[in-house]
């Protein structure tokens, strides 16, 4: 896969520097503009390394979207164990509606680099320009830097995040979900990802598909992608050999919630999802064994008020 | 569909049902210098200004337009109590909604008899029937509000009321109207459309706060800050559509107000009341009407009326509130200012569908997915 042109050179970036803005970043201090910068250029440098289909060893920890919460993000952490003790899965939408975006992302990436084969981070349907211009992360960026730089660097890198994992060969790990142009795995491997999300296609479906209770294929409300059936599912799982399908995109009042006879489940890792949904998170625990256990947690308290100053917009001026 | 009226007043005599007409920037761009932008921001800004230093309960007109209007108010509220939700944990919202949804669109032909003339019904209760949110996705954002305004709009174009009945009209009807809607968000669970999280102004509405600034201005105690004392907010809200939409968020949501809606909480900086209408005006011109996700569902007819690029199949295709005549959902997904766009229409949206899947045909400019 290719590489950027304008990063061909080897970055480095020192152990010293990465630990240094992961303490930062725990703290929820954003990082500065340069660099967020040098961490996309690294980062571009290693997940393109990464395979479409992500080889991901067991134990491992399997999360849904996150979505800007920070907060609830340091609690998954906590109840999930902290990296590099636990090796983590995360299924995609980092940003957009929660207040802290900016630094879930720079987290995630930051830890990537420090642990690139500990953490795996997948590509989810808001991890695109488009959608993030709509849904809250470039109004972030640029309340939070004064320009929309960061939020460039950011959903460059995203073209370059992988778009599905597969844990020991036998679990099945994406966003959204199937895809009518996908049969195998093989297909999955052999698309062209660095780009932005399309607005159709097996790529796209893959980001914003959903299960259904109705069988076979069906047209999605979200106005992309598809539904799928549970007849869908048991034949992509026969096919590959897959015992499950794991993904999020969906919004679950247990954080966790199984479908089509336990060949997919749904993982959603905000709780209280934009302050009102009243959901509990979940995260999934995959053993050495290949035995899960889900784990529920509730919103992180949030002490005081938020560190970012009140700036009155330029409308009102 | 149009039809003739017997030529008796100087207004349209031919009436046409709405549709779409914006599809891509160039559309966006074309209608921000139109008449139709103008009428519509002006339209605004009247309703602003009429309703300066008025509290809600001073709304004292009881012309036959504002009855007639109130009662229908009073009967979308009735559906909403007659129709329960039932038991779903879809993150899509409660399907109930639809068949609220399909009773109003019944009657309200039947509700609208005798406010307006029966030739117009059809063009202006299609505004009124896209105000209450999307019937398939179960959504709601300001592009559903705008269609109310649109609403009023072409009453006033009908003559049907004349600036004289502007202040009941908002603070009467429009928030008569605000009401309905969040007794529809409360019970069906209307998922927020396109909504910023909390980077947004709200995760629905907009004109509420443009509206409940411009009651504000000038007010001898109240200043924009006032929106984080908490006695003022349960005092005043059933005076001032501002305090009264904050209060609600504050009421909805969990954590505190700068938490949730850090956007309310920046413009609590600005000076003035003035000041906070008019940056909701420019903010509303810019982030509403300026913004392609949003506009590309707005619909034009006879009364207000705009031409773009809008292939006629695309156009006709769209959700006549019937959920499962929906080819056209997978003629979707082009986004503002994307810059990939090279700006290919594409022929239908039957035609799109059959056509996924062979090869790359990303670049065409369709209407943005929800979420």
């Amino acid at each position: 896969m290719d590489i950027d042109n304008g990063s061909s050179s080897q970055i480095n970036i020192s152990i010293n520097h990465l630990d240094e803005w992961i303490a930062q970043l725990q703290e929820c201090k954003q990082l500065s503009e340069e660099n967020v910068k040098q961490i996309c250029a690294k980062a571009k440098e290693v997940l393109s390394q990464e395979s479409n289909v992500q080889p991901v060893r067991s134990p491992v920890t399997v999360c849904g979207d996150i979505h800007g919460q920070f907060h609830d993000l340091v609690e998954l952490f906590k109840i999930g164990g902290n990296s590099p003790d636990t090796n983590y899965l995360f299924m995609g939408d980092y940003v957009d509606r929660g207040y802290y975006s900016v630094e879930t992302v720079s987290l995630l990436v930051v830890m990537k680099l420090r642990y690139p084969d500990r953490i795996t981070i997948l590509r989810g349907n808001h991890e695109s320009r488009q959608i993030t211009q709509v849904y809250g992360f470039y109004d972030e960026c640029l309340r939070k830097y004064g320009n929309a730089e960061v939020w460039k660097h950011f959903t460059d890198l995203f073209d370059y995040l992988p778009l599905t994992a597969l844990i020991e060969n036998r679990i099945f790990c994406l966003h959204g979900g199937l895809s009518p142009s996908i049969d195998t795995l093989d297909h999955i491997r052999a698309l062209d990802r660095v780009q932005e999300v399309p607005h159709e296609g097996p790529m796209c479906d893959l980001l914003w598909s959903d299960p259904d209770d109705r069988c076979g294929w069906g047209i999605s409300p979200r106005g992309a992608g598809y539904t799928f059936g549970q007849d869908i599912s048991t034949s992509f799982n026969h096919t590959n050999g897959l015992d499950l399908i794991a993904r999020a995109h969906q919004l679950v009042m247990e954080g966790y919630n199984w479908s089509h006879e336990k060949k997919a489940v749904t993982i959603f890792s905000a709780p209280n999802y934009c302050y009102r949904c009243g959901n509990q998170a979940a995260i999934m625990e995959i053993d050495e064994n290949m035995k899960y256990t889900f784990l529920q947690f509730d919103p992180a308290p949030r002490r005081g008020e938020p560190h970012v100053t009140r700036r009155t917009p330029d409308y009102f001026l | 569909m149009a039809s003739t009226d017997n030529g008796s007043n100087d207004i349209q005599n031919t009436f046409a049902i709405p549709k779409k007409e914006i599809l891509t920037k160039e559309d966006l761009d074309k209608f921000s210098t139109s008449p139709a932008f103008e009428e519509i921001i002006g339209f605004i800004r009247d309703l602003s200004s009429s309703v300066e230093g008025q509290k809600l309960g001073d709304a004292d007109d009881t012309s036959p337009a504002i009855e007639k209007l109130s009662a229908l108010l009073k009967s979308l509220s009735k559906c909403t109590d007659d129709i329960l939700p039932f038991e779903t944990k879809s993150r899509f919202g409660n399907p109930s909604f639809r068949k609220w949804y399909d009773t109003v669109k019944e009657n309200i032909p039947t509700w609208l008899d005798g406010l307006v003339e029966s030739d117009a019904i059809p063009e202006v209760s299609k505004y009124l029937v896209d105000s209450f949110g999307s019937r398939q996705r179960i959504d709601y954002g300001t592009g559903h509000e705008l269609n109310f305004l649109a609403f009023l709009l072409c009453l006033k174009k009908l003559n049907v009321v004349d600036k004289s009945n502007y202040k009941s009209l908002v603070l009467k009807i429009f928030f008569g109207y605000i009401e309905v809607m969040r007794g529809l968000q409360t019970t069906y669970w209307l998922e927020p459309a396109g909504s910023h999280g909390v980077w947004g102004l709200d995760d629905f509405h907009f004109l509420p706060f443009l509206f409940g600034a411009a009651q504000l201005k000038g007010h001898k105690f109240f200043r924009p800050k006032s929106i984080h004392n908490k006695e003022i907010l349960e005092e005043y809200s059933k005076d001032y559509m501002y305090f009264n939409s904050v209060h609600f968020v504050c009421n909805q949501k969990t954590e505190s107000l700068r938490w949730h809606s850090p956007m309310l909480d920046d413009i609590s900086g600005a000076k003035t009341w003035e000041k906070v209408n008019n940056g909701l005006i420019k903010m509303y011109q810019a982030e509403v009407l300026g913004k392609l996700p949003i506009m590309q569902h707005f619909i034009f007819g006879s009364l207000i009326l705009f031409k773009g690029s809008m292939p006629k199949a695309l156009a006709d295709s769209e959700d006549g509130g019937h959920g499962d005549d929906r080819e056209h959902e997978h003629v979707y997904a082009f986004g503002q200012e994307f810059p990939q766009c090279c700006g290919i229409k594409i022929p239908s949206g039957i035609a799109a569908a059959s056509a996924s899947g062979q090869g790359s045909i990303s670049s065409r400019p369709r209407p943005l997915p929800f979420d």
